[in-house]
C-alpha cells in the first residue's frame, strides 16, 4: 500500500516510557499493522508478543503495560471511547487485555498517540503528565495512597483542570492481583490484575491533555456513516431502550427465573434474594442518574448513592455482575450493602467480580470449617452483608486476612487446600452466567484467552436474546462455531477499533467497518473484519500457549461439570468436553489446541512461534 | 378454567404497578389459553413490548397453551454485559 504522509483515524505515533531510566521516546506506529490487526486490543496483544517472552514473571519489570486506542476512538462517531490496558497479567499468567471506556482514551489521541507503553519500575512513585507533546514524570508525593477520585481532583491542580486521568487505588498500590486501573473517577480497566503490575511500577497515575482532534480521510463519508449508525443504535430496544433506562441490572429477575444465577459459589443456580437486588430494585432506591462516555447515546452507566444507614455511599454503578458477584455469589440480598461494596472497589480500584468471588469463596471455606473465625478476624458466612462489605475494605487495604484475599480466589482455594473451591479458568473467575445452563458460556469460559471471562464471548446475546439468532442454552450442537466466530472472533474485532460493545445489539462490523474505512482510508470490510478478528484471536493463544498453557488448562471447575441442584433446569450441568474437540478443529488448531501450521499461514503469522521473546 | 401465575419485569410493570417486584400474580384463565391470548387478551400489554416469554423458567413459544400451575414471566429487550 502506498504511504501516507499524514494519519487519517490513527494518530500515528507510539509513546514509550521507561520508568526505569526515565527515557521519554516516541515511535511512528507500523502503519501495516492497521490491516493485520486493527488498534487497541489486537494491536496491543501483537506488540505485547514482540515485547516480551511469555514466561516471564508477570510482576517483573520486564512487562510492559501497554494502553492502546483504537482508529475509532476520539473519533465522535457513538461511543467511540474505548481503550485497553495489555500486559501479561498479574493475576492469571495468560495475556491481559482489560478494557474501559471514560474519556481517557479520546484525550490520548487528542494528545497525539494511539499507543502508551510504560516500561521498567520506577524507584520511587511517580506520576506522568502527558501535555501533547511535553511529557514529564513527576514524583507522585502525597498521592501515593489516596483513592482515584481525590487523587483525580489533586492531578488536575496540577496539570491542567481538562486532564483526564487513569490512576490506581490502594489496591494497585499494594499489588493486589484483583486490581485494576481507574480512569474518570469509577470507570475501571478491572480485570486480570493489571492494576498490580502499574503498582509494581509505582506509577500511581497518567495525566493527559490533548489539544489535537483524530483527523479523518474522508468527513463526508464518515459522519454520513455515523449518522446512520446513531439512529440505529437509538433506536435499538436494547442498546438504547434497556441499557440506558434500566442497566444492566434489569438481567437478574430474569437469569435467576432460568435457574441460570450461580448462588453462594456456584454450590447452586437459584438465589432467594434475586428481587431485592435487582435492576428494578435498584431504580426504586439507589439510582440517581445515567452517565454517559465520549460521545455515547447510550449512557448505560448508573450514578447512585446510599444515602442513609451503615452502607451509606456515592459513585457509579452497581451492574449486573457486580450486583451477582457481591450479592448473590456470596449469599447477600442487601442491596445497600452491595451498592456500598461496589462503590469501595472503585475507590480501592479492584475488580467487583473477582473480589466478590473470593470472598465467595473464603465463606465457603469458612462455612465448612476450613477456615477459622481467628484466622479470618471475624465470621464469614453466606448472607452476611457486613461481614462481606467488612470483607471487601481488608481485602482492599491488605490488612489482616484481606493480605490472602487480595490474591484471588485461586491461590486462596490453593493455600488452603481446597483447590475445587475456586471457580474459575486459568485463575481467572467465572462471572454471572451458569456454564451448566449455557453450554455456550461453558466453552466460552473455558477457551477464552484470559480466562473464565464472559464479555469476550457472551454467548448469552444467542442463548437468550435471539442475537444474532436464537439457539436454546442447553443445546451444544452447533455451539463451538457460534461461540468461535460471531462472539469470540467478532469481539477481538470490535475491542480493537475502539467503540463500546454495547452498540453490537444494535449495529453489526458493516456499519462499524462503515466507520472504519472513511476514517482511515484504509480498506476495512466486512470480511476483512472476521479475518482481523480470527488472527487476533490467535495471537493471544500463541501468547498463551508460549507462556506455558495447553489443553489442560482449557478446563472448567469439577462442580458445575456436576448436575445443577436445583431451579427449572435441575440436572443440566456444563458439557465442555463434548463440545471442546469440535471447537479447536473448527478454528485449525490440532488436538492439543495448538494452531496448525496452515492456520498460522493462513492467517500470515507463519513466522509466529519465532515471535514472542526468541 | 387454570390457575396460573404471571410475572411481570423491568418496563413491563407499568401494566400492572401495585405488584412489588418479580411478584406473582394469581390469573384464573380459561382452558387451552395460549400465552400470546394470555398476553392480548387478558393482560392486555402490546406483543411488541415484550421480548423475552418464560413458562417454568423456559423460554416457550407463544403459541404454547399454558396448564393449571404454570408460571409465566415476560421481559421487556433487556441485556447484560
Amino acid at each position: 500500500m502506498s504511504k501516507r504522509s499524514e494519519s487519517y483515524g490513527y494518530m500515528g505515533v507510539i509513546l514509550r516510557i521507561n520508568l526505569s531510566s526515565g527515557a521519554i521516546t516516541r515511535e511512528p506506529l507500523d502503519m501495516t499493522l492497521a490491516e493485520k490487526v486493527i488498534g487497541g486490543r489486537g494491536l496491543a496483544s501483537y506488540l505485547l508478543c514482540h515485547e516480551i517472552d511469555p514466561a516471564i514473571a508477570p510482576l517483573s519489570p520486564d512487562n510492559p503495560l501497554i494502553f492502546a486506542t483504537g482508529p475509532l476512538t476520539g473519533s465522535g462517531a457513538p461511543a467511540t471511547s474505548r481503550y485497553v490496558v495489555v500486559c501479561k497479567a498479574p493475576l492469571t499468567g495468560t495475556i491481559a487485555c482489560s478494557n474501559s471506556g471514560g474519556f481517557f482514551g479520546p484525550e490520548l489521541k487528542f494528545a497525539g498517540y494511539d499507543v502508551l507503553i510504560i516500561e521498567g519500575e520506577s524507584p520511587d512513585p511517580v506520576y506522568i503528565w502527558i501535555d501533547d507533546d511535553k511529557v514529564e514524570i513527576r514524583p507522585a508525593g502525597s498521592l501515593w495512597g489516596q483513592f482515584p477520585v481525590a487523587t483525580e481532583v489533586e492531578i488536575k491542580q496540577a496539570t491542567h483542570p481538562s486532564a483526564k486521568v487513569a490512576s490506581i487505588g490502594p489496591g494497585g498500590e499494594k499489588l493486589s492481583l484483583l486490581a485494576g486501573i481507574v480512569n474518570d473517577n469509577y470507570r475501571l480497566a478491572a480485570r486480570s490484575g493489571v492494576g498490580a503490575l502499574m503498582g509494581k511500577k509505582k506509577l500511581k497515575a497518567i495525566a493527559v491533555h490533548g489539544s489535537e482532534s483524530v483527523t479523518l480521510h474522508d468527513p463526508e463519508q464518515f459522519w454520513k456513516a455515523t449518522m446512520d449508525m446513531h439512529k440505529k443504535i437509538t433506536n435499538d430496544p436494547i442498546s438504547f431502550g434497556s441499557f440506558r433506562a434500566y442497566g444492566t441490572a434489569s438481567l437478574v429477575n430474569l437469569i435467576n427465573e432460568m435457574g441460570a444465577f450461580p448462588t453462594r459459589n456456584f454450590q447452586s443456580d437459584t438465589f432467594e434474594g434475586a428481587a431485592d437486588t435487582s435492576g428494578e430494585a435498584l431504580i426504586q432506591s439507589v439510582l440517581k442518574r445515567n452517565r454517559a462516555c465520549f460521545a455515547c447515546p447510550i449512557s448505560c452507566t448508573r450514578v447512585s448513592e446510599v444515602t442513609a444507614g451503615p452502607f451509606k455511599g456515592r459513585g457509579e454503578g452497581p451492574e449486573y455482575e457486580s450486583v451477582w458477584a457481591l450479592g448473590a455469589l456470596c449469599g447477600v440480598s442487601d442491596l445497600a450493602a452491595v451498592t456500598k461494596a461496589n462503590f469501595l472497589c472503585s475507590e480501592y480500584g479492584i475488580d467487583t467480580i473477582s473480589t466478590g468471588a473470593t470472598i465467595a469463596c473464603a465463606m465457603e471455606l469458612f462455612e465448612s470449617g476450613v477456615l477459622s473465625e481467628q484466622e479470618i478476624g471475624f465470621p464469614l458466612k453466606f448472607g452476611d452483608a457486613a461481614a462481606m462489605v467488612r470483607a471487601v475494605i481488608m481485602t482492599g487495604d491488605r490488612e489482616g486476612f484481606g493480605d490472602i484475599l487480595a490474591d484471588g480466589s485461586y491461590r486462596l482455594a490453593q493455600r488452603y487446600g481446597h483447590p475445587e473451591c475456586f471457580m474459575g479458568s486459568k485463575r481467572l473467575e467465572m462471572s454471572a452466567y451458569s456454564p451448566r445452563v449455557f453450554q455456550g458460556m461453558a466453552l466460552q469460559y473455558a477457551t477464552s484467552n484470559r480466562g473464565a471471562c464472559h464479555v469476550r464471548g457472551n454467548t448469552v446475546a444467542a442463548e437468550l436474546y435471539g442475537i444474532p439468532r436464537y439457539m436454546p442454552p442447553e443445546v451444544m450442537e452447533q455451539k463451538e462455531e457460534m461461540v468461535r466466530r460471531p462472539f469470540q472472533n467478532s469481539t477481538a474485532f470490535v475491542d480493537s477499533t475502539g467503540i463500546c460493545l454495547f452498540t453490537k445489539f444494535a449495529i453489526t462490523h458493516r456499519e462499524i467497518c462503515a466507520l472504519l474505512a472513511p476514517a482511515t482510508g484504509i480498506d476495512f470490510s466486512f470480511d476483512r473484519s472476521i479475518e482481523q478478528g480470527d488472527r487476533i484471536w490467535n495471537i493471544e493463544r500463541m501468547f498463551n500457549l508460549k507462556a506455558g498453557f495447553t489443553r489442560a488448562d482449557d478446563i472448567l471447575p469439577e462442580r458445575v461439570c456436576e448436575p445443577s441442584p436445583d431451579g427449572p433446569r435441575a440436572g443440566s450441568r456444563a458439557l465442555l468436553q463434548k463440545n471442546l474437540d469440535t471447537y479447536y478443529q473448527l478454528r485449525g488448531w490440532d488436538e492439543m489446541g495448538r494452531p496448525t501450521a496452515i492456520k498460522l499461514k493462513e492467517l500470515g503469522l507463519e513466522d509466529w512461534w519465532g515471535v514472542c521473546g526468541s | 378454567m387454570v390457575h396460573i401465575t404471571v410475572k411481570l419485569n423491568v418496563s413491563l410493570r407499568k401494566y400492572r404497578s401495585s405488584l412489588k417486584i418479580n411478584e406473582e400474580m394469581p390469573i384464573l384463565i380459561p382452558s387451552d389459553t395460549t400465552l400470546a391470548e394470555l398476553l392480548e387478551h387478558i393482560l392486555q400489554i402490546p406483543a411488541e413490548e415484550v421480548a423475552i416469554h418464560m413458562v417454568n423458567g423456559i423460554k416457550s413459544d407463544m403459541d404454547r397453551i399454558l396448564v393449571e400451575g404454570d408460571k409465566v414471566a415476560f421481559w421487556p429487550p433487556v441485556a447484560g454485559g
